[in-house]
């Protein structure tokens, strides 16, 4: 139970990791508003059970487009009049940040806007199981290889995919090439906020729903990013297994020792393991340990 | 209307001071510090959670901090009713142990990233105070958490309208701040931080330390927004997390100092007082405002959606601020000087 828990958060951990990692690779601008993005994604799907009473499993391919248009919204009305403008990195991460802003006030409002149950809701009554093992479990999982079978296919099989590696690598140069990176950008937006609004959509049958939400999750996203490596697609996946399984088991196991109100406080373990990364590995431990190896070699 | 006006003059003073310090770190040094509420709230902690432990040790009160922080209260308040200067002493230890505290604190939370790039700076910054946040919102033996802890009334001597008193002083911190701000834009280590804004490879090959000055001027900035938070926990005469959000200290001080002109600590003036009354406004005509459009949730998330939207129309047309950033003064002075002279 508990380590089934664990899964289903790393899961959607690692999915909201993949798409910050996706936005910043060919942005090159850490989102601070991947977070509200996510948790717009569970009001989405609250909406729907609520005024349509759509299950919150049948929502998902519709929170998926509607999210990930939306980010696609956000690219091109906010950063990217920026980017045309040659603003710095500061200046679009604190345009980012007042997209949070502007999500979370539309979060508000739909919260409001519903009413009750909105202020703070869990999908977990609506839930299946099979054979003891929670519904969210599979789906959680089923998402995740979903998404790296076709990342894999796109970015190895496919002229796109290959495309979208050179402007990853070097934008300048793959633009001269005749690479479209204004393409692959408009592309990672999507896909990045479609995949946060899916996990948003599967969250609240982990836990509680609140607007304020995003702005703690980022904090384990961001973690789970750096952890991993910020511009290393792999790196994002380590990073999100890494933080979601300590964020839950560490702070089970020690919630034994000082009990159980340190329960309360997992995002603390998710901001340790961030510092310490920083301090020991700031471009993550998957280039940390090519490194390593590497001097083993030489 | 008179009250009002004070509102917006305490507002104004005590926002004013906040983007201020951010300016210093942000508009000068080029550190965006997405963690400006951290300082803030530990300025306001500071007061109720370290120094009145001191006074209830003093008193030998017993119980938990909430109970006997009310009970501290009601001993302190009666004491500077009978004596002010009891009070003016009290505000000034306040004062000065927040900024030391918000100082030390600054200058930790820069550390993991202090040798790193921009973003690594803002998202380490921006976790930290969040983590922090939440931390003291839910820990109710640290801070009082959701319940709060109550503070004395440092005016409890004065019988008329104390938000006049809290007016006039965050107007007088405030120029002490602007004074100090200013000395500090104008001096050499000003220029050098300026220098490591535009290039830091530049001031990297002169031998400077980047580590070392990111960490003096965020611990600088960061005692002075604690002083804020010091104030404002002063004025509301209780200290509860949730006054400290990332939106209402970090959020809009950015904001005021992208309005105002980032770098420039007059144009931050201005766009602070533009931001202090426009939301002044709208903070009075909010009922009217929902009854007119006839929605159905509060005022407060049209509000964020208004200055999310606000900040991006700056960044977009107006990225150098309402006050385009002056030269250095002192250079600027010599060059006019020199070239006076040459004329002659």
């Amino acid at each position: 139970m508990l380590i089934e828990g664990a899964i289903v958060y790393s899961n959607l951990l690692a999915l909201l990791s993949l798409g910050l990692t996706l936005t910043y690779i060919t942005t090159s601008v850490p989102n601070f508003a991947h977070g509200s993005i996510a948790v717009l994604g569970s009001y989405l799907a609250l909406s729907l059970y609520y005024f349509l009473g759509f299950h919150p499993y049948l929502s998902l391919p519709i929170v998926f487009l509607v999210c990930g248009l939306l980010g696609v919204v956000c690219y091109l009305a906010i950063l990217r009049p920026l980017i045309q403008r040659g603003a710095s990195i500061v200046i679009l991460m604190i345009a980012t940040l007042a997209l949070d802003l502007i999500l979370f006030g539309f979060i508000g409002a739909i919260s409001d806007s519903i009413g009750g149950i909105a202020k703070k809701f869990i999908f977990t009554t609506y839930d299946f199981e099979v054979q003891g093992i929670s519904g969210v479990f599979f789906f959680s999982s089923a998402v995740v290889l979903l998404t790296l079978i076709f990342l894999w296919f796109l970015l190895f099989k496919t002229k796109f995919g290959i495309a979208l590696r050179a402007s990853m690598e070097n934008p300048a140069l793959a633009e001269t090439m005749g690479i479209n990176v204004e393409k692959t950008r408009i592309f990672s937006w999507f896909l990045s906020c479609a995949l946060a609004g899916i996990a948003g959509a599967l969250l609240p049958f982990k836990q509680e729903i609140v607007p304020l939400t995003g702005s703690l999750i980022i904090v384990s996203i961001f973690s789970a990013s750096i952890l991993g490596g910020i511009a290393s697609i792999v790196g994002a996946l380590v990073g999100g297994y890494l933080i979601g399984i300590s964020e839950s088991l560490l702070t089970y196991a020690l919630s034994f020792v000082l009990g159980t109100e340190v329960l309360l406080y997992s995002k603390v373990v998710s901001l340790s393991a961030l510092i310490i990364a920083l301090l020991i590995a700031p471009r993550g431990i998957v280039e940390g340990l090519r490194k390593w190896s590497k001097s083993f070699s030489t | 209307m008179e009250q009002i006006v004070l509102n917006v003059i305490f507002w104004f003073g005590i926002y004013a001071i906040v983007s201020i310090s951010l300016n210093l770190e942000y508009g000068l040094a080029g550190i965006p510090n997405f963690g400006r509420v951290l300082a803030v709230l530990f300025g306001a902690f500071t007061v109720g959670g370290i120094v009145n432990r001191f006074f209830i040790a003093y008193y030998g009160i017993q119980g938990e901090l909430i109970e006997s922080s009310a009970e501290l209260k009601t001993i302190m308040n009666q004491r500077i009713a009978e004596d002010p200067s009891f009070g003016i002493l009290l505000l000034l230890l306040y004062l000065a142990i927040s900024a030391v505290v918000c100082g030390i604190i600054g200058a930790i939370a820069i550390l993991p990233s202090a040798r790193l790039s921009r973003d690594y700076l803002a998202i380490t910054l921006l976790a930290i105070s969040e983590v922090s946040f939440m931390v003291f919102n839910y820990n109710t033996s640290l801070g009082g958490g959701y319940y709060g802890i109550s503070l004395p009334d440092v005016f409890a001597f004065y019988a008329g309208n104390r938000q006049l008193l809290f007016a006039i002083l965050s107007l007088l911190l405030l120029l002490l701040v602007f004074i100090l701000a200013e000395r500090i834009s104008n001096s050499p280590f000003g220029r050098l931080l300026r220098a490591m804004r535009e290039d830091e490879d530049v001031v990297k090959a002169y031998g400077r330390n980047l580590m070392f000055l990111r960490i003096k001027i965020s611990a600088i900035s960061s005692a002075i927004a604690g002083i804020a938070g010091a104030l404002f926990s002063l004025f509301t005469a209780n200290f509860i997390a949730s006054n400290f959000t990332r939106i209402e200290w970090t959020f809009y001080p950015f904001l005021m100092v992208l309005l105002g002109g980032a770098g420039n600590n007059k144009g931050v003036l201005f766009g602070t007082f533009v931001f202090v009354t426009v939301r002044q406004f709208l903070t009075v005509y909010k009922y009217e405002l929902v009854e007119t459009l006839r929605i159905p949730f509060q005022t407060v998330w049209i509000e964020y959606i208004a200055f999310g939207l606000v900040m991006f129309l700056v960044l977009v047309y107006r990225p150098e601020g309402l006050i385009r950033e002056a030269p250095v003064l002192k250079v600027a002075k010599k060059l006019r000087a020199r070239s006076s002279e040459s004329s002659k």
